[in-house]
């Protein structure tokens, strides 16, 4: 069955728990957490927008990269990068409209969402559901 | 699907993939320095060597670069058979009289147990091991700024006639991957300076973090089609205006 992530901005209550989450999802080797891959906005006035990667259907950042190294995953619909391959030349990052890519830092690999490989922590966490990992 | 044994394991193999994919997808490690999986492969570190040999080929066998010799049906690999081993330490001696210095060098020699060289060190040593992953990814980046030049030990990675070169865009993806970290890249004052040439890093529009060069944007608006107005703001302020766009289509 096909997933998609449903993002309800009306419910957030900026609590960041899905960083959180995320970044304890994705530890880096020797250091613990990683780079999170959701980012909340607080607008002003209790408006809270959670951003993460729309994994578009025409993405402006496999267009970009010059080796094939963001293929999508059609079992969870994410475009995931390959780490082996990627050769960290950050075309991917300002090609995002969103800037939902992440340069990770000196000689690694680009991070971004990849829907936790079918079970995002984000949404499994968020206490408000305004993430939500639904079948389509 | 093809059916080969590596180190008496029978495993089966994916048509056209090499002796190295199938290996390290079945979690048979092999050393290899000019791997990556980014660009084709080239047989260039030595390292890779495996022995291979057929049941047909009556005791016959052979040493090949693990990473070029693609699978074929009734293969008999070994990854660390005395000749294998014999070709890897030679190979690495010669390498850490290119390299006497580099710690990737002297970790990988120092785990077949050589701790110096047989041969007479390189009088200036040298990071690189020419294993050409720079030159083939600036290659495929479309880029051909650089690339190996010489002949025998005059040989090194550079950009044509040691000139500076207005094929670089300065993106520093030959620096990035450098597995010995041989090319230097330095930024300073949202200057970048690789293979001789100062470039200048474009600041964010709203928060000044500098982050790509002039000839970087310049070079995918070209390939890609991109719009140069879409390089004008880094990663995390474009997050934000894309947050400040999404809170006014949401209905409150």
């Amino acid at each position: 069955m096909k997933y998609r992530m449903r993002v309800t901005p009306q419910r957030c209550i900026g609590c960041r728990t899905c960083e959180l989450a995320c970044a304890f999802s994705h530890p880096v080797e020797g250091v613990g957490i990683g780079q999170s891959r959701v980012s909340t906005f607080d607008m002003g006035d209790d408006v809270f927008i959670p951003l993460l990667c729309l994994q578009c259907e025409d993405p402006a950042c496999v267009k970009a990269c010059p080796v094939e190294a963001l293929v999508r995953n059609e079992e969870t619909g994410a475009v995931e990068v390959v780490e082996e391959r990627c050769i960290k030349c950050l075309a991917c990052v300002p090609a995002c409209p969103f800037g939902n890519m992440y340069p990770a830092g000196l000689r690694e690999p680009v991070v971004k969402c990849d829907l936790c490989k079918g079970q995002p922590k984000c949404a499994l966490f968020c206490p408000t559901r305004a993430l939500e990992y639904l079948p389509v | 699907m093809v059916n080969i044994k590596i180190d008496g394991k029978r495993i089966r193999a994916q048509d056209g993939e090499t002796i190295l994919e199938a290996a390290s997808r079945h979690g048979i490690e092999i050393p290899a320095l000019c791997h990556h999986e980014a660009v084709e492969p080239w047989g260039g570190c030595r390292l890779c060597m495996v022995e291979i040999t057929k049941k047909a080929w009556e005791g016959w066998s052979r040493l090949v670069t693990s990473c070029l010799y693609p699978v074929e049906e009734g293969l008999e690999v070994e990854t660390a058979s005395e000749r294998v081993m014999a070709s890897r330490r030679e190979t690495l001696d010669l390498l850490l009289a290119r390299c006497p210095e580099t710690p990737k060098v002297r970790d990988l020699a120092a785990e077949y147990g050589i701790e110096e060289t047989s041969y007479r060190p390189r009088e200036e040593p040298d990071d690189c091991i020419l294993c050409g992953i720079c030159t083939r990814i600036c290659a495929s980046l479309g880029h051909h700024a650089i690339v190996l030049t010489g002949r025998g030990p005059a040989k090194k990675v550079d950009t044509p006639f040691n000139e500076p070169t207005d094929a670089c865009v300065g993106c520093g993806a030959c620096a990035q991957n450098c597995p010995t970290l041989a090319i230097p890249m330095r930024e300073m004052n949202g200057m970048r300076t690789i293979w001789g040439r100062t470039f200048k890093l474009i600041p964010c529009e709203s928060c000044g973090r500098t982050f790509i060069t002039e000839e970087q944007v310049q070079h995918l608006c070209e390939t890609e089609g991109f719009s140069p107005d879409s390089f004008n703001k880094c990663d995390a302020c474009r997050r934000k205006e894309a947050a400040a766009t999404f809170s006014t289509i949401v209905k409150w």
